[in-house]
């Protein structure tokens, strides 16, 4: 069985993606790798058979022989339930592609798995379910409704909010979406994937408002801002002080509602209307980050490379002080300053051009006045 | 509010005149407005208005016109309703009220869309039903323009939402799936929260009563409605106790 190739966007700021969509399957996965369990193993002096429980649903017992080549350790194996996944035939490949042209709707994530292709988070979930893969076994139908009721509430009015944080608001959309996504997909494709993501973000909004009513700008973003609100305010209560939605395992709820929250608490955004709102909420502010460090947790390089960036960052800020663009306001300093001098003596008459031929008009050059300076 | 609440649609569906105007996502909507207003225990009165579309301060119907304030659409006429101090889920906690909500979301992202999609995406209906209708209250080349206006505005819309490049099957397991967990959260009770009706009870009443007893040329959302034995003996429950006193006066 081939593997399953899930395509997302790549993480940042400490994040393994930073799409909600993407981050939503991504803790499916990790969640199931989380469960999987060995259940027996039996050494051969050049195989080795493995019994083991994939996820928390005990039904899947698969069974594999791993054949290892003379003089690889099988130790390696034992603490890795990704590398039996891999060889039992269930595991899922991640690629951050960054590339949404190859996807069928022309957005990530995708899931492939024998020739189909799967874009939407729904969709990826029910195959996952078909394939034992997934998450909310442990539930009762009239738990899986409420999930189902939830997703809703976040898609109907959480949603827009987050598309217009991050697509709508023309600050964050310079400073961040548009280099970030421009970078992330490369040259030429940078130059109209993030435009078109754009225009459809802003479609979905403004079905929210109203299209034809005469509303201003900002009247739809508080409009938008006040629902989302309303929404995060409903989602605090219904967590309560649980540690997940329903009870003390998580659900696919919690994962969705991760998707959404994270990238607004993690990412480095100059203005976020949502955020003081979502510090009150505190309890889902630690839904995040308990989610983050237990099934995201960095490894030891990315501790590494983060605690460089963070120092460079405040050596810069260190040395720069108050004025973080100060060479460049310098040189620019300057340069108005020269060119308004020489302007000035052009126009005074201080200073005066002609052009010299080179066969010696040497003669034509007049300078009006000692202290002017000469060009040619 | 002892004030007369005016509560203004379009054009009522008619056995008598073929011409009637209102389509299936704005009757459904009425509906649940006035469910709304009958488990308040307010008076209100009808007002049909072949222009109704246009006077709504959102452009859409229904809206109600108390004093000097025009409301349109559901969750506003709620919010208003509830500063006069008529409240139906002030019993409910914190919890429930937020399940409340979110199954209120549930039937706007899936049996609104579903309504909208039938209405305007469906080539039967859009044909038979959607545009004669719409364009009743004009004359010629009217009848044929502003149908085509709106058809353009209601596609643009749904493919935002992602909806218009759904298929009909797709639509109707959208709707399963919908109808499967509102028959699972009501489950054999009264009413979804407690033995009062709320704000829910009016929503899922308006939408699948309108869905079930709308005469259609495809009629698939109402053939599933019709699976769920709980939902469609709620909808005749809700009309027996609201409904069926006021039609025989």
């Amino acid at each position: 069985m081939a593997d399953m190739d899930l395509e997302v966007w790549k993480g940042d700021w400490d994040l393994p993606s930073v799409d909600t969509n993407c981050l939503t399957v991504l803790f499916i996965k990790v969640h199931h790798m989380l469960y999987t369990s060995i259940m027996h193993v039996c050494c051969r002096h050049d195989s080795i058979n493995i019994q083991m429980q994939v996820g928390r649903n005990s039904r899947m017992l698969y069974t594999c022989t791993l054949y290892i080549p003379r003089g690889l350790k099988y130790v390696q194996f034992i603490d890795n339930p990704e590398a039996y996944c891999k060889f039992s035939g269930v595991s899922i490949d991640i690629k951050a592609t960054n590339n949404p042209r190859k996807s069928p709707t022309g957005c990530l994530p995708v899931l492939r798995h024998n020739g189909s292709a799967y874009t939407k988070v729904t969709d990826i979930f029910s195959y996952l379910r078909r394939k034992n893969w997934g998450i909310d076994f442990e539930l009762n139908s009239k738990q899986s409704a409420d999930i189902l009721a939830f997703t809703s509430l976040l898609e109907t009015k959480l949603l827009p909010a987050i598309l217009h944080l991050w697509w709508g608001n023309s600050q964050v959309f310079i400073d961040i979406t548009r280099p970030w996504y421009g970078s992330a997909v490369g040259f030429p494709q940078s130059l109209y994937v993030p435009n078109r993501m754009h225009k459809a973000a802003t479609d979905r909004v403004e079905t929210e408002c109203y299209p034809h009513l005469e509303m201003t700008p900002q009247e739809k973003e508080n409009l938008i801002y006040k629902e989302a609100q309303e929404c995060i305010t409903l989602l605090s209560k219904r967590l309560g002080n649980k540690p997940f939605f329903f009870g003390k395992t998580p659900s696919s709820l919690d994962a969705i509602v991760f998707g959404y929250l994270a990238p607004m608490l993690k990412a480095p955004l100059p203005v976020n209307p949502l955020s003081k709102h979502l510090g009150t909420c505190y309890n889902l502010c630690q839904l995040c980050s308990r989610i983050l460090s237990k099934y995201f947790p960095l490894s030891r390089e990315e501790l590494e490379e983060k605690r460089k960036r963070e120092e460079a960052e405040k050596a810069r800020a260190q040395e720069l002080g108050d004025f973080p663009h100060r060479t460049r306001n310098i040189v620019l300093a300057v340069l108005f300053a020269l060119s308004s001098m020489v302007a000035f003596t052009f126009f005074t008459g201080m200073l005066a051009l002609e052009i010299v031929d080179a066969d010696g008009g040497g003669d034509n050059m007049s300078e009006p006045k000692g202290q002017g300076k000469r060009k040619s | 509010m002892a004030a007369l609440a005016r509560f203004i649609t379009k054009n009522k569906l008619s056995k008598l005149t073929v011409t009637g105007q209102i389509l299936l996502p704005d009757s459904a909507s009425c509906l649940s407005v006035k469910a709304f207003l009958e488990m308040c225990g307010l008076k209100y009165s009808v007002v049909l208005r072949n222009n109704a579309e246009h006077m709504s301060p959102s452009g859409k119907v229904p809206f109600i016109q108390i004093g000097p304030f025009l409301i349109s659409e559901f969750e506003p006429i709620i919010g208003f309703v509830n500063t006069k101090g008529f409240h139906l889920s002030a019993n409910l906690d914190d919890t429930e009220r937020a399940e409340m909500r979110a199954y209120m979301a549930l039937v706007d992202n899936i049996l609104v869309n579903a309504e909208h999609y039938i209405s305007w995406c469906d080539a039967t209906v859009l044909q038979t039903v959607t545009k004669p209708r719409y364009g009743s209250p004009y004359p010629w080349p009217l009848n044929k323009l502003v149908p085509l206006k709106k058809w353009y505005e209601e596609t643009s819309r749904l493919k935002a939402l992602g909806w218009s490049q759904k298929t009909l099957s797709e639509v109707c397991e959208e709707v399963q799936t919908c109808c499967q967990a509102l028959s699972e959260r009501l489950d054999k009770n009264n009413f979804f929260f407690g033995n009062r009706p709320t704000e829910l009870d009016a929503l899922v009443f308006g939408h699948l009563f309108t869905i079930l007893t709308t005469p259609m040329p495809v009629n698939k959302l109402a053939e599933i409605v019709k699976n769920f034995d709980n939902l469609v003996h709620f909808c005749a429950r809700i009309e027996q106790q609201y409904f069926s006193a006021t039609e025989a006066s």
